[in-house]
């Protein structure tokens, strides 16, 4: 055999044998890890949209507003009030699912708004390419040029505070955000052979559009609208707390953390009831975004 | 030249005169393990190299050739299960934790990849990164790295070498790019050079360049050279040596001469068929080697050509070893190929891009 | 960054011939004048997008003005003091003139000039985001790196994990926890309340802490999430770190003079593009931990309808997020050899 003057062990490591083990036990966790990392943010969003939209109307809850002041911070687990009162008397619970109708009506509005219209500007600008093109980029640019909450903050509060006008503050950051993404993801589709052959084929713009550039585009849309969903609850959650979003005593996750912050010291958890209910459903959006992108493209 | 059997058998006593080989690699096995399933990338390989000699390590993408490389520097994933021996120089490199391997990389033994676009830091000055090299194992002076850069640059014939050191990558043409892949590699003298797919990235004039500079650095120097390739007609023209792998195994090894005089091992033959000639008239279909390499994350029973191979029978249900059947020639086949025959079942029309012409 | 120092000392004059490092014709200064004149139209669109918002604002500033119970004529009076009897044009070049005299405005709720409250103002909210700013890279760096050297272990997935977290967690969110923690369980640190420089340094850092952490916790999420892939990805795929590896290099500098340099870029394209997201930040923060800077004082502006200082404030905010931009590009253009240099 080969002489070595090296002392060391020929073999290191794990002989490895000549037979093949049989499938792991570890190929099939990870399948499950997979569904779960899926799952979980799908099932809370899930849960969430159902306790806010449709809880209310079938939970025996109080009303959010007009609570007796005698009733002020109750501590949890209170007869029926599961989660205490806030200062003014009101139910907790029933102000969080209410505010959480509020704020996620507005995600979902502003979100929707913005991959219709966004989008279509966009991928329109996209497609067009030319002076059409650059007219509408130069444009966008100057709202995007605006950090967003600045911009929010300056149209929300000439219009004064309420749900609607909330949603029109939002999409004024949003369609252009979303604006950009379709059109840099409708940028590089337009050079594929498909579209092309297409084009060559005679068919006219708007056809293309449709059923070749936007089904194609989707993927990339829906993930930057998962994101955009947790972007949009944090600043309208944002918009309530400087008071500027939903008006109180309409309650919001935002405008509830900023009751909760005056008295913060004395009762902490008021703080920490729509803090949580944030975090999570940003949480949540934000996995479900990544997820479905690498779903999408085949992990 | 001397050859080491391994595999199931007795292995054949090692001929040839000449001085200890600077790299003696055997039984050298590599298994990576992802998600739960267990990948024989390499099953099972020896060779030895001498001073200042070249080997070519043949064969097509999933042989293994890269990963058994790889092996020797270190430079695989932690999934990956390395067994067996390879010494270089007296040094044990299998089982080396990676701090010491760190010192024998770059050191001993150094390597070059395929693309030299993307084989250098385009951030970096093409100077600073051969002097990294040399600072990383040398005590040196930055001015006497400096010196020994514009040495290194001369010594791979680089025109200007002054003014190159101050340029980044991307201002260098290919063939300039590679030059300084191989001052990196030889900053240090080392032992052995592996060149992975080297000029594979380069056009023909250019390779052959590189190649000559090989040759002549490896006369210079007495570095070893290990050139791993797909292209057979490389490794006859350069080679000393050449061993061809399938499916993380050897199946043919012999001095270059004798292989590409007298092919023993049908896939070897097919490969060598398959090289267009200009000698062939025109419009000869071109022989297709049908079929594709074994999956490495499943069993093979017998020989791993089989599938593939015309002359295969029930005997190859059993793997062939790699015996030293004639001098200096060792192959793993029992129908090995005499005279001319064509030994693969030549791929039908349909699978011929584009059909008969 | 070290390496290529090596080579900087003796150097040739020759050497230098062709790659145009300085002189008017190098495509550095050309790129330079290029951005600047993108920039400038892109400020003046700002400015009259700024000022058509404000334009919008309903009800009558004159009338709040003039006061509840003032008649007509007063009404009026007032009305042509402001200026507002003019056309928006007229209104929209005066305003944009004056920024160019130095007067940006009267708040009418004060009288004060603008520009003196924007002395004031703006020193604090320079400390907050500057600071900040330093803060979020500051961690973010060295934890990618630490993430990156083993990728999958315990660390890394802690990091990532962590980092998930923090990115979910909306910056006032974050800053009412940090108050609850550090100012009401712990007393350590103020709640409220900025302590000048004049009046020492401790105790001024000590009362920005909670809001520049507050500010750049979540960038710092997002910055090391980016580096950490960047990082990763480029040790798994990139052949030069294959290279790198080939001759000897320790995995840390391997790490830090290879894989980071090139992920600086990244690194820094999206650090500009959250410069307008960290300043717009400091709106809410200073109101959470009463800061006497520009946030606070353009939504005091917005909340008492005080139009001259909130178009002020807005596009100060503007305009600072345009020029970091334009900071950035530049800053890609020296630092990139590839832009730098050209193609030869």
């Amino acid at each position: 055999m080969a002489v070595t003057e090296a002392p060391a062990a020929a073999v290191v490591a794990v002989p490895a044998p000549d037979v093949l083990d049989p499938e792991r036990g570890s190929l099939r966790w990870a399948g499950i890890r997979r569904r779960l990392v899926l799952g979980i943010p799908l099932g809370f969003v899930a849960l969430l949209i159902l306790a806010c939209f449709v809880g209310p109307l079938v939970l025996p809850l109080h009303p959010p507003v007009g609570g007796d002041i005698l009733n002020s911070a109750l501590p949890p687990g209170s007869p029926s009030h599961p989660l205490g009162t806030d200062i003014n008397g009101n139910d907790v619970l029933s102000r969080l699912l209410h505010g959480g109708q509020s704020s996620l009506l507005v995600a979902i509005s502003v979100n929707l708004i913005g991959l219709v219209v966004g989008g279509g500007i966009g991928a329109l600008s996209g497609y067009a390419g030319g002076w059409v093109d650059n007219v509408i980029m130069r444009v966008l640019d100057v709202f995007i040029a605006f950090p967003s909450l600045v911009l929010t903050i300056a149209i929300a509060q000439a219009l004064g505070p309420s749900l609607p006008n909330t949603i029109l503050a939002l999409t004024a950051f949003s369609i252009p955000a979303v604006a950009r993404v379709a059109r840099s993801a409708t940028l590089r589709i337009k050079t594929m052979p498909f579209v092309q052959a297409a084009e060559l084929s005679g068919s006219p713009a708007w056809r293309i559009l449709l059923r070749h550039i936007a089904p194609n585009i989707t993927p990339q849309m829906l993930n930057f609208a998962m994101l955009g969903m947790g972007i949009v609850i944090v600043t309208e959650g944002a918009l309530s707390f400087l008071g500027l979003g939903i008006p109180a005593p309409n309650p919001s996750w935002g405008n509830m953390i900023y009751e909760g912050q005056q008295s913060m010291s004395a009762t902490p958890l008021l703080v920490l009831w729509p803090s949580l209910a944030l975090l999570a459903t940003v949480l949540s959006f934000n996995l479900l975004g990544e997820n479905i992108r690498d779903e999408m493209s085949g992990r | 030249m001397s050859v080491v059997g391994t595999s199931v058998e007795q292995s054949a006593p090692r001929g040839g005169v000449g001085d200890r080989p600077v790299l003696s690699v055997e039984d050298l096995r590599v298994t990576f393990t992802r998600h739960g399933r267990r990948i024989r990338a390499v099953k099972g390989v020896s060779f030895d190299v001498q001073r200042g000699r070249m080997l070519a390590i043949i064969g097509e993408s999933g042989s293994g050739k890269s990963v058994t490389v790889r092996a020797l520097m270190g430079l695989l994933p932690p999934s990956a299960a390395v067994s067996g021996s390879a010494v270089l120089d007296g040094r044990q490199l299998v089982g080396m934790s990676d701090k010491q391997m760190r010192r024998v990389r770059g050191m001993n033994i150094s390597m070059i990849f395929q693309d030299p676009a993307r084989s250098l830091n385009p951030t970096m000055s093409v100077g600073a990164q051969i002097a990294e090299a040399v600072r990383t194992h040398q005590q040196v002076s930055r001015p006497q790295a400096a010196e020994r850069v514009l040495e290194l640059l001369r010594l791979v014939r680089m025109p200007a070498p002054e003014k190159r050191v101050h340029q980044f990558p991307h201002q260098l043409s290919g063939g300039m790019r590679q030059r300084v892949v191989i001052a990196i590699a030889l900053a240090s003298e080392p032992d052995v050079l592996v060149a992975d797919e080297a000029t594979t990235a380069l056009d023909v004039t250019t390779q052959a360049q590189i190649m000559d500079l090989l040759v002549d650095l490896r006369e210079r120097l007495g570095t070893a050279v290990v050139m791993i390739s797909h292209d057979l007609g490389l490794a006859a023209s350069y080679a000393d040596e050449v061993m061809v792998m399938y499916a993380g195994q050897v199946v043919e090894r012999a001095p270059t001469q004798t292989l590409f005089s007298n092919v023993r091992m049908p896939y070897t033959r097919a490969l060598v068929e398959a090289i267009p000639q200009i000698s062939h008239p025109s419009h000869t279909l071109l022989s297709v080697v049908g079929g594709h390499p074994p999956d490495p994350g499943r069993p093979v029973q017998g020989c791993p050509f089989r599938p593939r191979c015309a002359k295969a029978d029930d005997t190859c249900l059993t793997a062939p070893p790699l015996d030293m059947h004639e001098p200096e020639h060792s192959y793993a086949c029992w129908h090995p190929v005499t005279g001319h025959e064509v030994p693969v079942a030549a791929a039908p029309a349909a699978e011929i891009p584009g059909g008969t012409r | 960054m070290t390496g290529a120092s090596v080579l900087d000392a003796p150097r040739r004059p020759d050497a230098d011939r062709g790659f145009g490092r300085s002189g008017a014709g190098s495509p550095f200064v050309r790129l330079l004048a290029r951005r600047l004149l993108m920039a400038i139209p892109l400020l003046l669109a700002v400015s009259v997008l700024v000022f058509l918002l404000l334009e919008l604002m309903p009800g009558d500033p004159a009338r709040n003005q003039a006061g509840m119970d003032a008649s007509e004529e007063q009404v009026e009076a007032v009305r042509r003091r402001m200026g507002l009897d003019k056309s928006p044009v007229e209104r929209y070049f005066g305003w944009l003139f004056g920024i160019f005299r130095g007067d940006l405005g009267r708040s009418s709720v004060s009288g004060q000039s603008v520009v003196d409250m924007l002395g004031d103002r703006a020193p604090v909210t320079l400390e907050l985001v500057t600071l900040a700013f330093a803060v979020s890279l500051l961690i973010a760096i060295p934890v990618a790196l630490m993430a990156a050297r083993r990728p999958g272990g315990i660390f890394d997935r802690t990091v990532m994990v962590v980092s998930m977290t923090m990115l979910a967690v909306p910056n006032y969110v974050l800053a009412m926890l940090l108050v609850l923690v550090f100012a009401i369980m712990l007393r350590m640190l103020p709640a409220i309340g900025f302590v000048p420089l004049e009046e020492g340094l401790l105790p001024n850092l000590r009362s920005v802490l909670l809001p520049v952490l507050a500010l750049a916790v979540p960038l710092a999420a997002f910055y090391t999430r980016f580096l950490r892939g960047d990082l990763v990805e480029q040790m798994n795929a990139a052949d030069y770190i294959d290279t790198a590896r080939a001759k000897g290099v320790g995995p840390w500098l391997v790490l830090w003079l290879h894989a980071f340099r090139n992920s600086s870029f990244g690194l820094l394209t999206i650090v500009g593009l959250n410069i307008g997201t960290l300043v717009g930040g400091t709106v809410i923060i200073e109101q959470i931990f009463a800061m006497p800077g520009m946030g606070m004082m353009m939504l005091e502006g917005a909340m008492s309808r005080d139009v001259a200082v909130v178009q002020m404030c807005v596009f100060v905010f503007a305009a600072v997020a345009i020029l970091a931009n334009l900071f950035v590009d530049l800053m890609y253009a020296v630092l990139d050899p590839r832009i730098r240099y050209g193609s030869h």
